[in-house]
């Protein structure tokens, strides 16, 4: 066979042709990659939008949110009005140990109080510290990005839509009468 | 008095030109039983293989499975069909997405829910990026296997390439949990089919790398060419599918011969090509993997071609809070990547299915392996093992 090893020049050609070229590898501690908005990263949370309602914890394939509240009772706005009550978190844990990164308690949440953030450097020595309280998770809420526009031929966000709507009755109600926000 | 043991390269050694021999045939062999795995750097994951040999030959061979065993089956019957794709997308963790993609076609279909025309066509899409990068993955960890380190860089670097878009559209890198029963999760985001399409040209044009670097090497040929035969009528009777049973002249490929997606008018269109060869061997094996990336990305460039031509529409459909199926049963089969991914779905009306079983490519795959190594020498069980493209949590579920 005369070609024999010509399989292996080829092959060659192809290594020596890329040591021209310019790495791909990351830098990574030294230069932080660039993630996309929709990355699954770390799990952020809201407090004030959270009204305690169980959604995401019960949704949770893995069941690693911990959840605890109490209620309070607030005077009535008015005068004769009723009491109401009202739901405090307490505790809002979630294990990162356990999560899936699955996103379902995200899409649960019916008052948007948990959101993705791209993060990720969250690695700890005790497994125990992957157990992140709520005020860790809120502090994350300062790394959630804006979700990215979509597509052209997308439907329209809901909130788009229902903002749009909202928009549209305030101009068109007559001057006096706007309804309440 | 201990019993003094002879165990060379006896009977198993005929067939050897004598330097390869060591021994001759007149000495006398012992069966040796000796373990592969579950840990062991040539396979990869947690296979045993229970080799008995003689000599190098080996007489028998064991696969040992259920090492990685979840009980996925049964987990998936109390788990609703949204946290359900969350386990799918596990079991075999490179087809993510092919794999959830038939939990949500099962229960469309018991629903009769149509799904919108544009989740049809990104699916597809999607469907197909996930298998060029299955297939990266095993055109790179093939040749490391059987000793050529090079060849992973360069796959690396075209899944890195796609593994970027998807991550964009989905979030994850490997578990997309994209799926959702009606559609996808989210909209693409804008721009990102010129991206995607930007991906795909990027890989198809740095393709033949690896083509050179791997497919004309010489050592290469000599490791995998008529090396762990498998038959046609072996590829039936074990139930073998994919590209392993494409390799050896099956020409069975469920996107063509039992269209689901968007693969009837892809088929129709004629960019849905059957690869297939005869040889049946390990470099048959490699060979239709790297052709399969080419039809994929063909598959993946007219899909982005259709999604930017179709006209504005939702991407999934609106459900009721609690999703039930209705009562019945159904097995919805689809082409992944390693081959058939069966879900047989049994629903008695609950918001949980009563039963969904779970039928894997790469178990039937494996099953195969004692009847492929019979015969064969030790240094080929590692080119063979690794020319079977399995993921051990496909096997053990």
């Amino acid at each position: 066979m005369s070609s024999w090893g010509s399989g292996l020049l080829d092959g060659l050609r192809v290594t020596w042709r890329n040591l021209t070229r310019r790495s791909v590898t990351a830098q990574y501690p030294d230069a932080m990659p660039v993630l996309p908005p929709r990355s699954r990263g770390v799990i952020a949370l809201i407090e004030e939008n959270c009204t305690v309602c169980m959604l995401c914890a019960r949704e949770c394939p893995a069941w690693c949110i911990y959840i605890d509240s109490h209620k309070e009772v607030v005077p009535p706005v008015e005068e004769g009005a009723r009491e109401r009550s009202r739901n405090v978190l307490d505790q809002f844990d979630i294990d990162f140990s356990l999560c899936m990164y699955c996103s379902i308690c995200i899409e649960a949440c019916p008052f948007d109080a948990l959101h993705w953030s791209p993060e990720f450097e969250y690695a700890e020595y005790d497994i125990r510290d992957l157990t992140h309280d709520k005020d860790r998770l809120r502090d994350w809420m300062w790394t959630v990005p804006v979700p990215p526009a979509l597509d052209p031929a997308a439907e329209e966000p809901k909130e788009v839509v229902a903002a749009r709507k909202a928009a549209d009755v305030k101009d068109t109600a007559p001057p006096g009468q706007e309804p309440k926000a | 008095m201990t019993e003094q043991r002879i165990v060379g390269l006896g009977a198993g050694a005929t067939g050897f030109r004598s330097y390869e021999r060591g021994g001759g045939d007149e000495l006398a062999t012992e069966d040796m039983v000796l373990n592969i795995g579950p840990q062991h750097p040539a396979t990869h994951g947690v296979l045993r293989l229970k080799l008995t040999l003689d000599g190098e030959r080996i007489v028998a061979c064991e696969p040992i499975v259920g090492y990685m065993h979840r009980g996925v089956e049964k987990l998936f019957e109390v788990r609703d069909y949204r946290q359900i794709i969350v386990l799918a997308n596990r079991h075999d963790w490179l087809s993510a997405f092919s794999s959830e993609l038939g939990v949500v076609l099962a229960v469309e279909r018991m629903l009769g829910m149509e799904v919108p025309v544009r989740a049809t066509w990104s699916r597809t899409l999607l469907a197909e990026l996930n298998r060029v990068l299955n297939h990266l993955m095993f055109l790179g960890s093939y040749p490391l296997e059987i000793g050529a380190i090079t060849p992973i860089f360069y796959a690396f670097r075209e899944r890195e390439t796609i593994q970027q878009v998807m991550e964009e559209l989905s979030g994850g890198r490997m578990h997309y949990m994209f799926n959702r029963v009606g559609g996808l999760k989210e909209d693409l985001p804008a721009g990102w089919l010129d991206r995607a399409g930007a991906a795909v040209a990027a890989v198809r044009r740095r393709l033949p790398e690896i083509r050179q670097i791997i497919l004309g090497n010489e050592i290469f040929k000599a490791r995998t060419q008529d090396v762990g035969q498998l038959s046609p009528e072996l590829v039936q009777a074990y139930g073998v599918s994919g590209p392993i049973a494409r390799a050896s002249g099956v020409d069975f490929d469920l996107r063509r011969d039992e269209p689901y997606l968007a693969y009837d008018e892809l088929a129709a269109d004629g960019v849905l090509r059957v690869v297939t060869r005869d040889e049946g061997d390990c470099y048959a094996r490699f060979s239709v993997l790297f052709d399969q990336v080419q039809v994929s990305l063909d598959l993946a460039d007219a899909c982005i071609e259709q999604l930017r031509s179709l006209p504005a529409g939702p991407i999934n459909q609106r459900l009721p809070k609690i999703l039930k199926a209705p009562e019945g049963a159904t097995y919805c089969w689809t082409e992944n990547p390693l081959g058939m991914n069966g879900y047989y779905l049994v629903s008695r009306g609950e918001k949980t299915p009563w039963r969904l079983k779970l039928r894997s490519a790469s178990f039937n795959n494996i099953a195969v392996l004692p009847e492929v190594l019979g015969g064969c020498v030790v240094a080929d069980m590692v080119a063979i093992l690794g020319s079977m493209f399995f993921v051990v949590g496909d096997i053990d579920k």
